[in-house]
């Protein structure tokens, strides 16, 4: 059987540098903003978690193979090599301790797009055998059942009886011509199934066709997150497979980053084709229903709220006023943390760092940032919407005695739907 | 605006009173350390200067210009520490801002000149007819504007040329040029003459020029056309986020059709980008908001000498302006023939690169476990 290899991994290197690469490479200015903007340095003060030193093994198959003077240097062998070593130490440098928030990538003064390239250096790390065990599970897992968690639908199926028990509404499966195609993500499966209770009644409240499918439920996609198109593409071709069955024009993703921006953004050029929908996050359905006055509220929470914005969400895909509107519509004392929208601060546990255990310090080094950020505020509660954030604001804050509640943005609509007669 | 001294008030103090924080003032100097491309460890640097600089006395004239320079720069967005600084540079001669009139307003000039003697700026916006024009095209208090602009700088320490019309002579000097239109840099040979292109040019370019002024004491590195580096050091095209598109060979054909629906590239529809050296793409117009480009528009070069002259807005670059093209063509071809080799070399390099790439499986990533 073939194996991962270093000589894969340098291949892949090679591969996944294009166009946009050579240009962000050759004009670094080396000013060192990007490490001012990235949580993992800032709050370790390691130098070696700089974003743009993290991307050090692209950079040199760069300037080996795709630049003269890295030729010529090439010939009087000066060139630095990438090694079997030097990837296992940049193994923690390229997942742990980065996110892909993609603060970086706002900052830069010259407009290079680290976190993408920290997504194409990932590509060559699997190949060459040095992704970390946490997201290699994660990715054998979801390629072998479906789902990261391992879950079946069997669990789903016992959820949503408990969902239909409890709200007195169905919960269609396989309806096929609904409007929507609702996908969920694991974790809310297992932590927090008030989501799937809420856009049930959210749904029949606006009066909204929609479906689960039994053939594909999961939206999260670990390829993206170990940074491999050939698993990422065949997690999307599941999803793609699913909504051309049920013939449905609209795709939903859940509250969760990565897998809206995996199914919204990478989804096509990883199949390389169109979809025959659209995606959209389940925020940007709500809005637009309320825009549509679809949504009927009743009553405020009254207590302090803050929010925190999924980097996946606000910084790169531009949701920001969408979760604002909403806020707006149920929560008198909302108040914004200093730094939102698109320069937010992330919560540390995105990109794959939550299901990689080793990096667990880091990803709370990480959190502090964010913690001092909502300190700065000092809200009664704090809202979100996406599965991963949400999980580490409760356990970060716990970490660090805050009795600060962290809600779901979409179950706090749905407490507040007028009900029918 | 009366005139007056530079006030004993530094540029620290005046912000400060007006409720810029210290915290606000840091920002933009770390902001102007990245725009002007200086490391981080500038700011610093940047806001003790800035804050101990003394106002420095600015006149301002227009000459044949549409207004659209000052508007750009006083309406941009919304008070904002770049309208502050300009705020509180001692403004003492300015057409349209000024409160004084007629004799007052004229005075006020003399005497900022006479009190600033060798230390002032002066900020240009519109053409002037040159001194073979009728200086009847364009006066003010009854000098011709070439009378004016030359008695202004005699003394100023350093001229900045706003707006087009005032650094290549735009609109007014576009053919026919009817009134012997002439820019700043063709007049002033014995000042330094920094050029502010842009019709009307972006903002924050001016303040980042008067910061850098304050605090180096000397101008900015300059291009070939005088303009700053720091903003007019890259094409459009090269900061385009339709870039990918051109690349790939995606274009607009109109302004309805599908690929204009789905944002690509505007070449086809006379996108100047390639040739135009400005700041946009980054900068941003609109408080950050948008530019042309992302707007749905072609760039029509608008920061570049004779941009009313070089063809129809709406024309590709690569079409020929004029017929005297053969020279031209040959030579282009010439460099498509060379271009396009090394284009395909690094294409194949790439492309040999991606088939080298084996698909990674499921087992294998197994049997890393």
């Amino acid at each position: 059987m073939s194996e991962l290899t270093l000589e894969r991994g340098l291949a892949a290197f090679r591969a996944e540098v294009d166009g946009p690469v050579a240009a962000f490479f050759s004009s670094c200015v080396h000013c060192g903003i990007c490490a001012q903007a990235c949580p993992f340095y800032l709050e370790t003060g390691d130098p070696k978690y700089t974003p743009i030193l993290k991307l050090e093994p692209l950079r040199r198959v760069w300037e080996a193979d795709f630049t003269l003077w890295g030729k010529i240097k090439g010939l009087f062998g000066l060139n630095h090599k990438v090694t079997d070593e030097m990837l296992a130490e940049w193994e923690e440098l390229l997942y742990d301790s980065c996110s892909m928030c993609g603060r970086c990538s706002m900052v830069c003064p010259v407009g290079n797009d680290l976190a993408l390239m920290i997504r194409k250096s990932r590509e060559g790390m699997v190949q060459a055998g040095h992704a970390p065990e946490g997201l290699i599970a994660a990715s054998v897992r979801a390629i072998q059942t479906g789902s990261p968690m391992g879950l079946q639908w069997k669990t789903l199926a016992v959820q949503i009886n408990h969902v239909q028990t409890s709200s007195g509404l169905e919960v269609p499966v396989d309806k096929e011509g609904a409007e929507y195609l609702v996908l969920l993500s694991s974790m809310e499966i297992i932590n927090f199934p008030e989501y799937l209770e809420a856009i049930t009644k959210i749904f029949d409240h606006a009066g909204v066709t929609w479906t689960l499918s039994t053939q594909c439920f999961e939206a999260t996609n670990a390829g993206i997150q170990i940074g491999n198109k050939d698993i990422a593409a065949q997690l999307v071709e599941r999803v793609v497979a699913a909504a051309e069955k049920l013939k449905v024009p609209k795709v939903i993703s859940p509250e969760c980053g990565h897998a809206f921006t995996a199914i919204r953004w990478e989804g096509p050029n990883l199949i390389g084709r169109p979809y025959p929908f659209k995606v959209f996050h389940i925020i940007e359905v709500l809005d637009e229903l309320r825009a549509a006055g679809r949504i009927k509220t009743e009553g405020m929470e009254t207590d302090r709220l803050s929010m925190h914005d999924p980097c996946n969400l606000a910084r790169k895909s531009g949701v920001i006023q969408q979760q604002r509107n909403l806020m707006n519509l149920v929560a008198e004392n909302f108040v914004e943390l200093k730094e939102h929208g698109k320069f937010q601060w992330c919560c540390g546990a995105g990109g794959g760092v939550s299901s990689n255990e080793r990096a667990e310090p880091l990803k709370m080094a990480a959190f502090k940032r964010k913690k001092a950020q909502i300190e700065e505020v000092n809200p009664e509660r704090m809202v979100t919407m996406c599965a991963t954030c949400r999980t580490q604001l409760e356990e970060g804050l716990e970490e660090f005695n805050m009795e600060i509640p962290v809600v779901g943005l979409t179950e706090m609509i749905a407490e507040h739907l007028v009900e029918k007669n | 605006m009366a005139a007056r001294k530079p006030t004993e008030k530094t540029l620290g103090e005046s912000l400060r009173e007006r409720g810029v924080s210290r915290r606000g003032f840091l920002k933009f100097c770390a902001a102007t350390a990245s725009m002007m491309a200086l490391p981080p460890s500038m700011a610093p640097a940047i806001a003790a200067a800035l804050e101990k600089a003394k106002r420095p006395s600015v006149i301002w004239l227009s000459f044949q210009e549409c207004t659209g320079c000052t508007e750009s720069l006083t309406r941009s967005h919304a008070p904002t520490l770049e309208d502050l600084i300009l705020d509180v540079i001692s403004l003492d001669y300015h057409h349209t801002l000024q409160a004084a009139a007629g004799d007052a307003a004229e005075h006020a000039r003399e005497q900022a000149m006479a009190a600033n003697a060798g230390e002032y700026l002066v900020i240009v916006d519109g053409s002037i007819p040159g001194p073979d024009s009728n200086p009847g095209f364009s006066t003010v208090a009854g000098h011709s504007n070439y009378a004016m602009l030359m008695e202004t700088v005699e003394n100023a320490a350093a001229v900045i040329a706003v707006g087009t019309c005032a650094t290549f002579g735009g609109l007014p000097a576009a053919n026919p040029n009817p009134t012997g239109a002439m820019s700043v840099m063709d007049l002033v040979k014995n000042k330094p003459v920094i050029n502010v292109s842009g019709c009307p040019p972006i903002p924050m370019v001016i303040t980042g020029v008067i910061a850098h002024y304050l605090t180096f004491g000397r101008l900015p590195e300059l291009d070939a056309y005088n303009r700053p580096m720091a903003f007019f050091g890259q094409s459009i095209h090269d900061r385009c986020y339709r870039r990918p598109f051109y690349d790939k060979g995606l274009f607009a054909k109109t302004f309805d059709d599908e690929g204009a629906r789905l944002g690509w590239c505007l070449y086809e529809l006379g996108c100047k980008g390639p040739t135009t050296y400005n700041a946009c793409a980054t900068m941003r117009w609109n408080d950050g908001t948008s530019w042309p480009v992302e707007a749905g528009h072609p760039c029509l070069g608008c920061s570049e000498p004779k941009f009313w002259d070089a063809g129809g807005f709406y024309n590709a670059v690569s079409v020929p302006t004029s017929a005297s093209g053969m020279n031209v063509l040959a030579a282009g071809a010439a460099g498509a023939v060379v271009g396009g080799a090394v284009a395909a070399l690094a294409k194949k390099q790439t492309k040999t690169a991606v088939t080298h790439r084996q698909p990674v499986t499921v087992e294998e990533l197994e049997a890393k476990l």
